[in-house]
């Protein structure tokens, strides 16, 4: 063959090439449609894999959405905030500090044993000991335990917490068996054996947790047999599953992926504005940030409705307070922070800074963190505020931070159960600087009292009063920028229904049904 | 023989000691609390003291690094998971079968397609054929591995739907991770292939061969490819040796759960123990890998073979 028509040969292939691969990118499509009254399994695919599966040593998003399946708390919240018993027949709060339950008869755990007030004793006891979820159980007075009767148990809290109710709702205040606990020794968090819906079959770490459904459950039966779980890290690739048939619901669908769902007529998607906010703390014992002014000063000069919008492109809300606008108390008065350049600069020369000055903003490496830095940055300087963005790993991050080193920083809050005490004790408390996540160090004597005060006044509207007081005051003082709330936003394929989520991120997948 | 193979082994423990010794002052100066990092942001400093000392880590440096060669040495068990309270040999022994899975595969596919087209172009020199097949080695060799598995994912899982685009449990779900983390060696294999039979081809006894009325083919494929085999299989070791210790991206991309991947995410929760164990576990497989390289020399070439005797 002579040359030249072997290099027009060779450039066709080239171009053939080229073209199948752009094909490639081309728009989504259909949906394979098998036969939905025969489906008896669940698909889920999460970003994440669960670290144990033991509720009492872990507290991340990705474990109690595992053991939400598989575990029954006392109490559960339902999507109004009401606490309603669950493995508890009834429930009552004897005094200010003592709790009294009755336990529903003929519970069964997985192994077959039947559920009794020893076990509540032993996992409640081990919940308060428990160092991941202190923050949560550790004010349980354990010598305080009571068991009338095989269905009947009480005990107390060392001090008064109204939101101590609806924390039992939390996964750390799971019932566990303690002949399997003690059985399984350190291996537990492999092989969890629970109360609930759905019993454990087989953890696959990194790719899958297989769970079946349990059938001597003591609620409503679920509608199909079979749950998988899958880990899928890439976030595109949990919409190709879907798109493909390869899941039923997909977790965590970014942004970019939201109109391809919207778009297909297969799938749809489900949002809730979850419990947390992303903030831009402050040192507020560090010059400048202990001057309120310059605090103030730095809230006007940022424009939050645009970075919000510009980062998180229509996933999530505006943060207008400290607390998130699905917890109990939420002021939904407070509106988004003023952006007046003129009124910063103005604060800013009644603080003696007219010209500015240099400061540090550090984040983690989350992308949309760094991005909402790097438009603050920009903003900053209008005002003269020369900002150095410093990009830490999280684990040194967090070691940073404890120890108050910072100037200004960008981390998010999530408050884990439905009380307001959990939203904003732990970020804005005097017990809690540094270390126990106060990390603005934010020392406001009026804000602890009335913090204190909060957790241990009942339900009323005196303690909502309270909660909003305290809100408002927060939002005066601005030891923080509110920046965002985050949202869960979850795909799934049209047959499936009752998809109910929670604003904490994991969501009860047993009350799904096919049609 | 088996003297050398025993005296291969003896040496895998100054290469222990020194792993484990760079791996550990490295965590040790990192940064990050592996205390607070199981318990949260939200734990309070009393829980995260008690951890600490729970997990040893208020003890000095070279005590802690005593302990772990002891427990080694003495136990032969290389710790507990700081997060997830297994131990660390389980974690890792579930998460080597999928990486060796991934591995083998990678790299049978690079051999089955790298070896014959290296062949041919090294016979057929500055053909056609040589000069495409140069020019996807190229492409191979600089394209980024997620790039090519997400175009891969694109067109087999998106757009015409045959291939899934994560999962491992069956070979249909391998095809598409084998075939993006196997491109760059498929390009490597290919390279090495067509020089060294570049220069077994020129060599008399080839000439030799072909005078005395050898037929061509066995002329390539037994009198020049059993010359040329030597740096194609180092350079075969040397790329499955690389990849057993994981490709994180491709583990990623494609939802495996790969030793790779158990590694970044031991890195980023400050898992020191299990940071150490695949390290460690990484270590001896490439240098087992290396010697059955090395022992494969004697077994291809018999003027090797004469030296282990």
């Amino acid at each position: 063959m002579e040359k030249g028509k072997m290099t027009k040969i060779a450039l066709a292939l080239i171009v053939v090439l080229m073209v199948g691969m752009l094909a490639g990118c081309g728009g989504g499509g259909g949906n394979k449609s098998s036969n939905v009254e025969d489906k008896d399994e669940l698909i889920v695919a999460t970003a994440y894999d669960a670290k144990s599966l033991d509720p009492h040593a872990v507290n991340d998003v990705a474990s109690s959405n595992v053991m939400l399946q598989i575990y029954d708390t006392l109490v559960t919240i339902d999507g109004d905030g009401n606490i309603n018993p669950s493995v508890a027949e009834t429930f009552e709060q004897v005094d200010e500090v003592t709790y009294k339950f009755t336990l529903k008869k003929g519970i069964k755990f997985h192994n077959g044993e039947e559920m009794k007030a020893e076990d509540v004793k032993f996992s409640i006891e081990r919940a308060a000991n428990s160092p991941a979820i202190a923050h949560i159980f550790g004010d349980i007075d354990t010598e305080s335990f009571e068991i009338a009767d095989d269905y009947t148990i009480s005990f107390k809290l060392n001090n008064p917490n109204t939101g101590f109710l609806s924390s039992l709702a939390h996964t750390g205040g799971s019932i566990l068996n303690q002949k399997a606990v003690e059985a399984e020794g350190d291996n537990y968090g492999m092989k969890p054996v629970g109360t609930g819906p759905f019993k454990f079959v087989n953890w696959a770490k990194g790719d899958r947790v297989e769970l079946e459904k349990f059938a001597d459950y003591h609620g409503d039966e679920p509608k199909f047999s079979k749950m998988v779980i899958r880990v899928i890290p890439e976030p595109t690739n949990r919409t190709i599953e879907l798109e493909s048939g390869g899941v039923d619901v997909a977790y965590e669908i970014t942004t970019n992926d939201i109109s391809r769902i919207e778009e297909n007529e297969d799938l749809q998607l489900s949002r809730m504005i979850d419990n947390q906010i992303q903030y831009l703390g402050f040192n507020n014992q560090k010059e400048p940030f202990n001057d309120i002014k310059v605090r103030q000063a730095i809230s006007y000069a940022i424009d939050t409705t645009s970075v919000v919008e510009t980062v998180w492109r229509g996933v999530g809300k505006v943060a207008e307070g400290p607390m998130a606008p699905n917890v109990k108390y939420a002021d939904h008065s407070i509106e988004v922070h003023e952006y007046n350049v003129e009124k910063a600069k103005e604060l800013l020369a009644e603080a003696g800074y007219p010209d500015g000055f240099k400061t540090k903003l550090w984040t983690n490496e989350k992308q949309e963190r760094v991005d909402m830095a790097t438009i603050i940055q920009s903003q900053l300087k209008e005002v003269g505020i020369d900002v150095d963005i410093e990009i830490l790993e999280w684990g040194a991050y967090l070691d940073s931070l404890s120890k108050g080193e910072q100037d200004m920083f960008i981390i998010g809050w999530t408050c884990q159960t439905a009380d307001p005490d959990l939203a904003l004790y732990g970020p804005l408390s005097q017990e809690t600087l540094g270390a126990g996540a106060n990390f603005s160090f934010f020392i406001d004597d009026e804000v602890n009292d009335l913090l204190i005060k909060g957790r241990r006044i009942e339900d009323s509207p005196e303690r909502e009063a309270i909660y909003k007081k305290i809100q408002n005051r927060v939002v005066e003082q601005a030891p923080w920028v509110f920046l965002s709330n985050g949202e869960a936003v979850v795909g799934s394929a049209k047959y499936v229904k009752n998809l109910e989520l929670t604003p904490f991120g994991y969501h009860p997948l047993f009350k799904i049904y096919f049609e | 023989m088996i003297k050398y193979i025993f005296r291969r082994i003896v040496m895998l423990i100054p290469v222990i000691l020194g792993v484990t010794f760079i791996v550990f002052s490295l965590m040790y100066i990192t940064p990050g609390d592996p205390a607070r990092l199981v318990l949260g942001e939200s734990a309070p400093d009393e829980a995260v003291q008690q951890l600490r000392e729970e997990m040893g880590l208020n003890k000095p440096f070279l005590v802690q690094y005593g302990n772990y060669i002891k427990n080694l040495v003495v136990n032969r068990d290389i710790g507990i998971s700081y997060v997830t309270k297994r131990p660390v040999m389980q974690e890792i022994l579930s998460a080597f079968p999928a990486t060796v899975k991934l591995a083998g595969l990678s790299i049978f596919f690079a051999i089955i397609i790298g070896i014959p087209i290296g062949i041919i172009s090294a016979v057929k020199k500055y053909s056609f054929f040589d000069n495409i097949s140069m020019i996807f080695a190229l492409i191979g060799i600089s394209m980024p591995v997620f790039w090519l598995g997400l175009l891969l994912i694109l067109l087999f899982s998106v757009k015409l739907k045959v291939l899934p685009a994560s999962g491992f449990s069956s070979f249909k779900d391998m095809i598409l991770p084998a075939v993006s983390l196997g491109a760059q060696s498929v390009a490597v294999i290919t390279r090495m292939t067509r020089s060294s039979m570049l220069e077994v081809i020129r060599q008399d006894y080839i000439r030799t061969a072909r005078a005395k009325g050898q037929k061509e083919k066995v002329v390539i494929l037994k009198h020049s490819l059993g010359n040329a085999l030597i740096p194609i299989i180092t350079s075969i070791g040397l790329q499955f040796g690389g990849l057993l210790g994981g490709a994180v991206l491709t583990e990623s991309i494609f939802s495996i759960p790969g030793i790779g991947r158990l590694m970044v995410e031991s890195i980023k929760m400050r898992d020191f123990p299990v940071v150490q164990g695949s390290v460690l576990f990484i270590a001896i497989s490439f240098s087992i890998v290396n010697l059955l390289v090395d022992l494969l020399y004697a077994y291809v070439d018999p003027r090797i073979r004469s030296q282990y005797s």
